[in-house]
Order: structure tokens, then C-alpha cells, then sequence
């Protein structure tokens, strides 16, 4: 798993699929307040970019992918 | 029936124009570069020449030079066909003594209608 | 798959073993320049080969590879481990991207990210060594052609998308846009479904190169967040890039409908942005400018400017038009306008509106090519006239240019005139080709090209109607018409065999292997499967000399599994040397089309089951036979298309080439409707060459006449042509046939047509022989050739003519004593009941009947050919190794009598 989740934070590692969604959203519905770390994170499906821009989360770390970290900058902006 | 000298060192590239060519009722010989080339046309007078550039030994361009200068060979038409695109190219293309150039990969009817040209029939 | 596809495959797989070679040495010895140019060749080569298909992704990776290697062979890019890996890991994509094609005949769409980020990364090694200069020639032309359509269409600035860029990003982009770097606004709306199409939008938006802004939106705001599918595709991606036309199209080039393209015209880029709530520039500053900026006095207008903008916030929304209003006169010195309008801003504080500064100036919404676009072929309408000119058009003004090429080159000059009488001829103006060919010579006389160039003037200006102005239409995309091109039909064949077993699909590779090494592999079977015959032997000495016999019977047992598997090595050792009869056959259209139209005949070719196969050697052994067949039905079966229709037939001949497979046997008949044979002339004809005598003729059946053609010596035709009857006749044929265990058959009928079959063994290698005894001896007699053994009792021989015959199922067999053919006094010996073995065999048709003094068993041997002074003997076909060591010589009953 690209996600690794803990009590109140997920945290992405490395190329995120689309068989992360559902959990993600799960995790996200039950813990509203989650936080994520994103700093290991080089993509994320676009599913789960979907969800994330759904929930909005609070990013605690933002991907050292530079190109990821300005996609997820527009994505969350709005 | 008209001959063709098809000189390319790709096979594939080979197969091609002579399927294209034999379909359309031309008698087709190959070559694999300049050097073959010239060993061939210089025992038969081949009636056009599809010139590729870029051969090992000799390319296209030698070939031509080379084939041009031969007083008693039958100076038949030479369509070029080549990947470079540059004007150069085409420039030296012509200077060699090609009489088209053009640029692959070449669509069958294309080189049909330009064969059919070159040998004086019907388009 | 056709031919050209799979010549195209086994040929890119050598490149690619080829390149990897290369590129190993080059590791050893990275300076080597006949390295990289080799290098070079192989990778271009490749690339040229792939543009012959529709396969983008391998192509365009290709043609990055060779840019690249382009430019280490031209030492522009330094060679290094880095450029080989990369090289490595294109090549292994093309290599994986073959296996798909070969496997599917198709590349499937989600290779395209990968293309093209293998591209980047090999674009990236060129341009990151070349300090980002030069783009490559692609590129450049592309941009070339952006900008023409820049220059050429209209902008409509109702359609650009409302951008709200931030002032450093529009910067850039306007500085891009100036430079000639087209820069377009794409926006992909991906399908809901796209997430079960195995597409990751995200994924294909973050490889769009060059991107200097990105955005992503939900398309709608999802409500109930505990019921959001996350499996349906919601969002929408918007770039802004400047990377070349080409590489967008490639990478959407799947997903056409689901993105929007348009190019943004520099001037959009210009859009202040910042505090509005806050006039920080007053009328009296703004009359101040206008006033030095309609003096042109332009460096006074930037430093009035910037000393205002010292004194400004820099968030203002003022501050960001005066800022922009700076870069517009640097960046655009000449369009005072657009600096006015900028100007004008600061009083209203609105951007100003573009659309109504100038006549337009962009948009350019390439639109995708078209694909498979229908192929016109009108008849005769103006369309194909229209062509016809453009094509002697774009050849004409080749020639033209070539004439006006400085230095006289006779050779030159006379394929230009080559060129121009072919053109003329060709669009039926043959009135012009004697002046022409005057100007030619006149030129060559003089050595002036000039002479030639002049007259190909005069003819253009008096002949309007030959000048097309434009150019030729881009010729429509027709690869699918390849596939109507008939290529040989060996790969079809081979497809077809391959159907057979499903997992060879994939599995299968093509391997080339020396011939020499098939042949020293079947010599080793052939020996093997005479070893294995040893086996035998040695199970019946252990009992008869040993006594043993559980050890003879183990041995038996073993000999079984030995058999067993030397059976099914030797078969698909067979199977390895087979060839399609295509083979051959793939040259018969040509070759009836040649003597065909030589002879003013019109044939109809059919040719049927190119796809049986036998060994390699029978086919070769069939070839020239074959064609022999072939131009004797043409020159003496098929008749001329008035005889035809004056005998109430078609006016073109019939043709049929078929082959067949029939148990261990080919079949191979060449049948024409032409004239056929008439017994008549050959008996007439044999008896005057002498190869008959009266009586025979009188009583020959028509049958045996015609058969007659293929006696020595003898040929038909009325008149020797250049084609056939060179006093070569069908008797060899009938040699050749027969050199390799076939047989050759006639059937004709006058006025209807001519049946010639042949019948081969599918291979030659292994040799079923029942062995015989005959004083004293043992041979061998093929197998084939037995149809039946039986035991004659002395009292059925009777004596006809001197000659022994049989009465066997109400048929006269003669039989002929083998001591005899061998030229031995000896009698041949009955068994105890006055019997004598007798082996039936066929010969040119006829059953005989070859007295011998004992049957043995029967093997499988390998027959090879006597040679030195034994090769003279006639009667043999050749000699083998038996199991126990001993040598079998094998006899051939057709020279035997």
C-alpha cells in the first residue's frame, strides 16, 4: 500500500493508485479531521487526487515532487 | 515490362517498395547500398531508381554521383527517398543526379504515381 | 499478419540486438566515431522502417533516440553512461512495444505516457548538453507551422478561456508566446468512466511538457461526500504550456474529443492583476505619460514609470499595468497601440480589451489529423485530373531546379531529360517528346544545361493548362490500403500455422539460424535414428548368441522409448525445414505476367494452397521444374485470345497452380484450359524422332501418347521459342522430379486443357526402405516405390515373348528376375514351397514385378547419394548405414529397367 494510515494521518509514499481511492475516502469520512503527509508522494491517481480535493484535508507535508506539489497547490486552491 | 532498382539497406524498407512497385506491374531488383547498386546497374539498364541516403558503404548520394558519371549506362530517372528533411539535403540530393526527393515513408499511391510518371504512363 | 509487418518485426529485433551491441562496444571504447556512426545508421534505419506503420509511440521514441545519437555522432552531445542508459531503456521499450505488435498487430494506448516521457528524457539529454540552443529540426519546422497558422487565422477572443494567471507565470508565457513558442491553453475533461478504462487522467496531464501553469477543478461539487464515487471521473485538468503542437497531439492523440486545444495569443497573457481597491496613480502622472509617450520620447516613459513604481505598492493592480506597460516596450517596441490601450487602464482600471485593438491576430485549434481518410479514387472525375498535374507539377519543378543547378553534369542532364519525357508522355502530351528530345541532345551537344531549361519554359508559358499553382494536397492517409497490397504469402502462412497453438502467440520468435547448422542437426537425427536401429540387432544377439533373454526383451523395451523419441525429434527437425510452397509460387504472377504479355496472351493466374508445405530440398528441388511446367503451358497450352474466342472460349486463359498435401505426399498440379494435348501429333511426332516404331504407334493408347512427352528428346513446339523448347523437353522434368522421389503425371484433352501433377515426398531425409535378398546380397528398394510384396508359385509364370509374366488380380505383371537387372547369371531361389518373393513396384505408371530370393524386414534410413566412381552406377539411388554397421546399397527400379 502507497498509503500508510494512522490515527490521524495518512501518509503517501511513492506512486499512489487507483486501488487506494475507496480506502482513502473511508479513512477520510471516519477521521474528518485527518492530516495528510505527502512529502514521499511522486503522483496520485487521479482518483484519489478527486477525493482529496473533495475533502479538502490539511496538508502537513507537501510532495518534494516539485511538479506534484503545484498540482496539488491549484487542486486544494479553489 | 519496366525494371526498378529499389536501394535501401532496410529490408522492411525494401519489402515495402517492392510490394507497392510489383503490384503496380513493375519488375523490381534490390539492392543493400550504393556499392551493389552500382554492380547492378551497371550490367542492366534499369528503366528508375528508388535511391535511399543513408546506406552503409556507399549511400545514396555516392551512388548517384557515382552512376551518373558513367557515359554508357542508361541515365534513367532517380526518385530519392529519405527520412532527412533539410533543404541541404534535397540540394545535394539533386546535385548528385536525383530527380525527386522525397520524404518517407512514401504512401503507395505516391510512389506509384511518381513511378508511373517518370516511366512515361498513365497516371 | 502480411509480410511486410513481420519482415519489419524480424528485421527491428536485429536492429535492436544490433544497437545494444553497439552500444556495449562503446562502452569499451567510447571515443570509437565508426561506433556512433553505425549507431546512428541502426537507429535511423529503425525509425525509417517504423514511419511505414502506424505506430506513433515507437516512432517518435525512435526518432528522439536518433536526434540524439545524431548529435553524439556529430560530437554536439558527449557520449557518457547516461545516454547509453537511456538508449538501453528505449530500446527496451520498443523491443516490449514489438512484442505487443507482435502479438496483437496493434500498440495499445497506454504506452502513449510512456512514450512520451522516454522522449522527454532523451530530449532532455540533447537539449541539456546543447545548453538548451537548438530544438530539433521537428520542432523547428512544427513551430514554423504554428506560426504560419498564427499569421493566417483569425483570433476569435470570445472562445480563449478567461485566465486569471499570476503576473510572473503570464510574464513568462507572453515571453514564449513572443518568442515564437506557440503557447496553448489545453483542457482535458476525462470521460466518467476513464478510471475503469485503466486511464489516469492525472497521470496523462502531469506529462504534457513544457507546462508553465496547471489546474485542476470537480466538475461538480460533491453534496454528500459519504456517497462520492470514486471511481467515476469528476474533474477537469487545464494547462498552459508552450510545448510543440506535435507532442500534445501525440500524447491526446487517443482521447481527441475529451480535450481542448487553443493556441493563446501572446497579448492575452497581458492582463494586470492586484489591488484595485486603491488608485495609486492620478490623472496628472497619467496625462504626464501619454504626453512623452506621443513624443516617442520612449526612455523618458520608462523612467517616469519606473520612478512611479517606486513610490507604489507592487500588489497594486496600477503597479502590475505599469509594470506590464514597461515590458511592452520592451518587448514590443513597435505596438504603440496595445502600449495605449495598457496606458489607457490605469484610468479605469480594467484590463484592456484586446479584441478591439487589432484586426485579430491568432487561434489556432489544430484540429487532429485525419485518419484512415477515405483513399479518392474517383473515376476520371476532375479530381484525378487535378492530381495527375500536381503530381507532373511537383516533378517538373524538380527537374526545373536541377537545370538551374550550377555545373554541368552530362549524366545529370540526361536523367533530367529521362524524367521530362516520362512526365510528358505521361499526361498524353507525347507531341511535345520530339522537341524535347531535340533540346536534350542539343543540350548535350553544347554542355549547357540551359538549352533543356529554356525549352521546358517555353512549353510551361505556352501551355497554361500544364501549371498547377498549388501544391499537392496532402496526400491522404492510405496505410490501410498496404493491406491490399499483395505481399508474398509466406507470413499469412506463417500466421495461420501459428493459430494452431494458441500460446505460440506471444511465445513465438523468430530465429534465424544458419542453414548449416539445420543440415549438421538432421546428418545427427539421421545417424541417431540409425544408431536406434542397432538396438534391434543387439536384442536379437543377446537371445540367439547369448541366450539371454530378458535382456533381449529389456532392450526391446528400451529400443521402443529410443524410437519413440528419435521419432519426434526427427519430425520436428522436419517440421523446422519445411517451407510453404508460397515459396516458389510467390514468383509465378510476375513470371506469367512477363511471358504472358511477351506472347500476347491473356492469362488468368490462380494460384491455390500456398500454404502446404514440404522440406526444404523438395522445394528447392521443385522450383525449376515447376517453372518449366509453367511457361510450357503458356507457350504451348494457352492459345491466343482470337483462337481462344474462335473455339468458343473465353478470351483469357485459365491458369491453376495448386497444391495439396495428400498423406506423406505433395501434390502439385499446374491445369490450364488451353488447347490441350493431341495424341495424335505426339504419336507421330515420337515415331518420326524414332522413339517409337510403327506398331507401337498403331496400338498406343491416348493415354500412353501423351505420356509420350515426357520421353527423352522430345518437344513439341512448332516453332523453338525463346521460352521454352530449347531443346529441353518435359523428360527433365520428369529427371528432376524423380531425382528426389517424385513422380510426374499428364492428363489432357483436346481442346479443353492440360492436368500436369507431381507428387513429391514432404521430406527427403529419412528414407522408409524394405530390405530384400538376392544372391547372396541385401539391398534396399524404397519403399514408396513397393506397392505390394507377394509370392508367385513357379507354375503361374508364364512366358510371353521371352518375357516372364504373372497374372495378378486379372492384371499381366511382368516380371523381371533382380539377378538379371544386375547383370548376375545367377537364378533367382524359391523358397521350399517353389515360390518366388516377388516385390511390386510401380515404375512411370506401370505395375512390375522384381523377382528377389527373400523379403527382410523393412527400416529408416538415411539415403545419401554415391558419389566419386560409384556416382556413375546407375540402378542405385543411393547407399546407407545399417544398424549393425553394414552397408545398404539402395536400388532405384526406374533405372533399373
Amino acid at each position: 500500500m502507497a498509503i500508510e494510515f494512522k490515527k490521524s494521518l495518512a501518509v503517501f509514499t511513492e506512486f499512489v493508485s487507483v486501488e487506494e481511492a475507496e480506502t482513502l475516502l473511508e479513512w477520510l469520512l471516519k477521521n474528518p479531521k485527518g492530516k495528510i503527509n505527502l512529502a514521499d508522494c511522486t503522483h496520485i491517481h487521479a482518483s484519489s487526487l478527486q477525493v482529496l480535493m473533495a475533502f479538502k484535508p490539511t496538508i502537513v507535508h507537501e510532495p518534494q515532487d516539485a511538479d506534484l506539489a503545484i498540482w496539488l497547490k491549484a487542486a486544494l486552491a479553489s | 515490362m519496366k525494371h526498378i532498382l529499389v536501394i535501401d539497406d532496410a529490408a522492411t524498407v525494401r519489402l515495402y517498395h517492392r510490394g507497392i512497385l510489383e503490384n503496380a506491374g513493375y519488375s523490381v531488383d534490390e539492392a543493400i547500398n550504393g556499392i551493389e547498386a552500382l554492380e547492378k546497374a551497371l550490367v542492366k539498364p534499369y528503366d528508375l531508381f528508388i535511391v535511399d541516403v543513408n546506406m552503409p558503404k556507399l549511400d545514396g548520394y555516392g551512388f548517384l554521383k557515382e552512376f551518373r558519371r558513367q557515359d554508357d549506362a542508361l541515365q534513367s530517372p532517380a526518385i530519392m527517398v529519405t527520412t532527412e528533411a533539410s533543404g541541404s539535403d534535397k540540394q545535394l540530393g539533386y546535385m548528385s543526379g536525383a530527380n525527386l526527393y522525397i520524404t518517407k515513408p512514401i504512401k503507395p499511391n505516391e510512389l506509384v504515381n511518381y513511378a508511373r510518371l517518370l516511366l512515361g504512363e498513365t497516371l | 499478419m502480411n509480410s511486410l509487418l513481420e519482415q519489419f518485426l524480424s528485421e527491428a529485433r536485429d536492429f535492436l540486438q544490433g544497437i545494444g551491441e553497439k552500444l556495449m562496444q562503446l562502452e569499451s571504447d567510447p571515443t570509437s566515431n565508426e561506433l556512433m556512426v553505425e549507431l546512428f545508421r541502426f537507429v535511423h534505419t529503425l525509425k525509417g522502417n517504423s514511419g511505414l506503420f502506424d505506430f506513433p509511440e515507437m516512432t517518435r521514441v525512435l526518432h528522439a533516440s536518433e536526434d540524439l545519437m545524431d548529435a553524439v555522432r556529430n560530437g554536439r552531445v558527449n557520449y557518457s553512461q547516461k545516454l547509453a542508459d537511456q538508449l538501453l531503456d528505449a530500446m527496451d521499450f520498443v523491443g516490449m512495444l514489438m512484442d505487443e505488435i507482435e502479438a496483437t498487430e496493434k500498440i495499445s494506448n497506454k504506452h502513449a505516457a510512456p512514450a512520451a516521457e522516454l522522449t522527454k528524457a532523451l530530449r532532455n539529454l540533447l537539449t541539456a548538453s546543447e545548453a538548451g540552443s537548438e530544438s530539433s529540426e521537428i520542432d523547428d519546422i512544427l513551430n514554423e507551422i504554428t506560426q504560419t497558422q498564427v499569421a493566417e487565422n483569425s483570433i476569435d477572443w470570445e472562445s480563449l478561456p478567461t485566465l486569471n494567471l499570476p503576473e510572473d507565470i503570464a510574464e513568462q508565457l507572453h515571453a514564449h508566446s513572443l518568442r515564437g513558442d506557440s503557447v496553448f491553453w489545453v483542457e482535458y475533461t476525462p470521460e466518467a468512466d476513464s478510471f475503469f478504462k485503466g486511464e489516469d487522467p492525472f497521470y496523462l496531464i502531469r506529462q504534457v511538457p513544457d507546462t508553465e501553469w496547471r489546474n485542476v477543478v470537480l466538475n461538480s461539487t460533491v453534496e454528500n461526500l459519504a456517497e462520492m464515487d470514486v471511481f467515476n471521473s469528476v474533474a477537469s485538468y487545464q494547462v498552459l504550456t508552450h510545448a510543440p503542437a506535435e507532442e500534445l497531439e501525440d500524447l491526446f492523440r487517443y482521447i481527441p474529443d475529451e480535450h481542448r486545444r487553443i493556441e493563446i495569443p501572446a497579448l492575452a497573457f497581458v492582463k494586470p492583476s492586484g489591488n484595485t481597491d486603491e488608485h495609486a496613480v492620478d490623472e496628472d502622472f497619467i496625462a504626464n505619460v501619454f504626453a512623452l509617450f506621443d513624443k516617442d520620447e520612449t526612455e523618458e516613459v520608462t523612467r517616469t514609470i519606473n520612478t512611479m513604481l517606486e513610490l507604489s505598492a507592487p500588489d497594486l493592480w496600477s503597479s502590475s499595468a505599469l509594470r506590464w506597460v514597461l515590458r511592452l516596450i520592451e518587448r514590443e517596441p513597435e505596438n504603440k497601440a496595445a502600449q495605449r490601450a495598457l496606458l489607457e487602464s490605469l484610468r479605469t482600471l480594467q484590463s484592456p480589451d484586446w479584441s478591439e485593438l487589432k484586426p485579430v491576430e491568432v487561434i489556432a485549434t489544430i484540429a487532429p489529423p485525419v485518419r484512415n481518410a477515405v483513399v479518392s479514387t474517383s473515376n476520371g472525375s476532375n479530381g484525378v485530373v487535378d492530381e495527375k498535374m500536381q503530381y507532373f507539377n511537383e516533378v517538373i519543378n524538380a527537374q526545373r531546379e536541377i537545370l538551374n543547378l550550377s555545373g554541368f553534369n552530362e549524366g545529370r542532364l540526361k536523367s533530367v531529360g529521362a524524367s521530362l519525357i516520362g512526365c510528358y508522355k505521361s499526361i498524353g502530351r507525347s507531341q511535345d517528346v520530339d522537341s524535347l528530345e531535340l533540346a536534350i541532345k542539343n543540350s548535350l551537344v553544347e554542355n549547357s544545361q540551359d538549352l533543356l531549361l529554356k525549352w521546358l519554359d517555353h512549353s510551361l508559358e505556352n501551355a497554361p493548362e500544364l501549371v498547377v499553382a498549388e501544391k499537392i494536397a496532402a496526400p491522404v492517409n492510405n496505410l490501410a490500403m498496404q493491406n491490399d497490397v499483395k505481399f508474398g504469402r509466406r507470413a499469412e502462412d506463417a500466421a495461420g500455422r501459428k493459430a494452431d497453438e494458441p500460446n505460440a502467440v506471444t511465445a513465438s520468435k523468430t530465429l534465424k539460424v544458419d542453414q548449416e547448422k539445420i543440415d549438421r542437426l538432421m546428418n545427427l537425427i539421421g545417424e541417431m535414428v540409425v544408431a536406434k536401429n542397432a538396438l534391434p540387432y543387439l536384442a536379437a544377439r543377446a537371445e540367439t548368441v547369448f541366450g539371454v533373454r530378458d535382456l533381449s526383451r529389456e532392450i526391446k523395451a528400451q529400443y521402443a522409448v529410443i524410437n519413440r523419441v528419435a521419432e519426434e525429434m526427427q519430425d520436428t527437425i522436419m517440421q523446422v525445414r519445411m517451407l510453404p510452397v508460397s515459396f516458389i509460387f510467390q514468383r509465378f504472377p510476375r513470371m506469367v505476367r512477363d511471358i504472358s504479355r511477351k506472347l500476347g496472351k491473356e492469362v488468368d493466374l490462380v494460384l491455390e494452397g500456398e500454404s502446404t508445405e514440404a522440406d526444404k530440398n523438395i522445394i528447392e528441388a521443385l522450383s525449376d521444374p515447376l517453372i518449366h511446367i509453367v511457361r510450357n503451358s503458356l507457350d504451348h497450352g494457352l492459345e491466343q485470345p482470337d483462337v481462344r474466342i474462335a473455339a468458343g472460349k473465353n478470351g483469357t486463359g485459365k491458369l491453376l497452380i495448386r497444391a495439396s498435401q495428400e498423406s506423406d505426399r505433395v501434390l502439385i498440379e499446374i491445369i490450364d484450359d488451353g488447347k490441350g494435348i493431341n495424341p495424335e501429333v505426339i504419336k507421330h511426332k515420337a515415331y518420326e524422332k524414332g522413339l517409337i516404331d510403327e506398331a507401337t504407334m498403331e496400338r498406343i493408347s491416348d493415354q500412353d501418347a501423351v505420356n509420350l512427352v515426357f520421353a527423352a528428346g522430345f518437344s513439341t513446339a512448332d516453332v523453338i521459342s525463346d521460352l521454352s523448347g530449347r531443346g529441353v523437353g518435359m523428360d527433365v522434368v520428369r529427371s528432376a522430379v524423380e531425382k528426389v522421389n517424385g513422380t510426374v503425371g499428364i492428363e489432357s484433352e483436346v481442346g479443353k486443357g492440360t492436368r500436369l501433377y507431381l507428387s513429391l515426398p514432404l521430406s527427403m531425409a529419412v528414407t522408409n526402405v524394405m530390405i530384400i535378398q538376392s544372391n547372396k546380397q541385401i539391398f534396399g528398394v524404397p519403399m514408396d516405390m513397393v506397392v505390394e510384396t507377394v509370392r508367385v508359385p513357379r507354375v503361374h509364370i508364364q512366358s510371353i515373348k521371352q518375357k516372364q509374366t504373372t497374372v495378378l488380380r486379372g492384371r499381366i505383371v511382368p516380371l523381371l528376375p533382380l539377378n538379371d537387372l544386375l547383370a548376375s547369371n545367377m537364378p533367382q531361389l524359391p523358397n521350399e514351397n517353389d515360390e518366388f518373393a516377388t516385390l511390386i513396384v510401380r515404375v512411370h505408371g506401370e505395375h512390375v514385378g522384381i523377382l528377389v530370393d527373400d523379403f527382410r524386414e523393412t527400416v529408416d534410413i538415411i539415403l545419401k547419394p554415391m558419389t566419386g566412381i560409384l556416382g556413375g552406377l546407375g540402378g542405385y539411388s543411393g547407399a546407407a548405414l545399417l544398424g549393425d554397421g553394414s552397408v545398404l546399397m539402395v536400388l532405384n527400379p526406374r533405372e533399373l529397367m
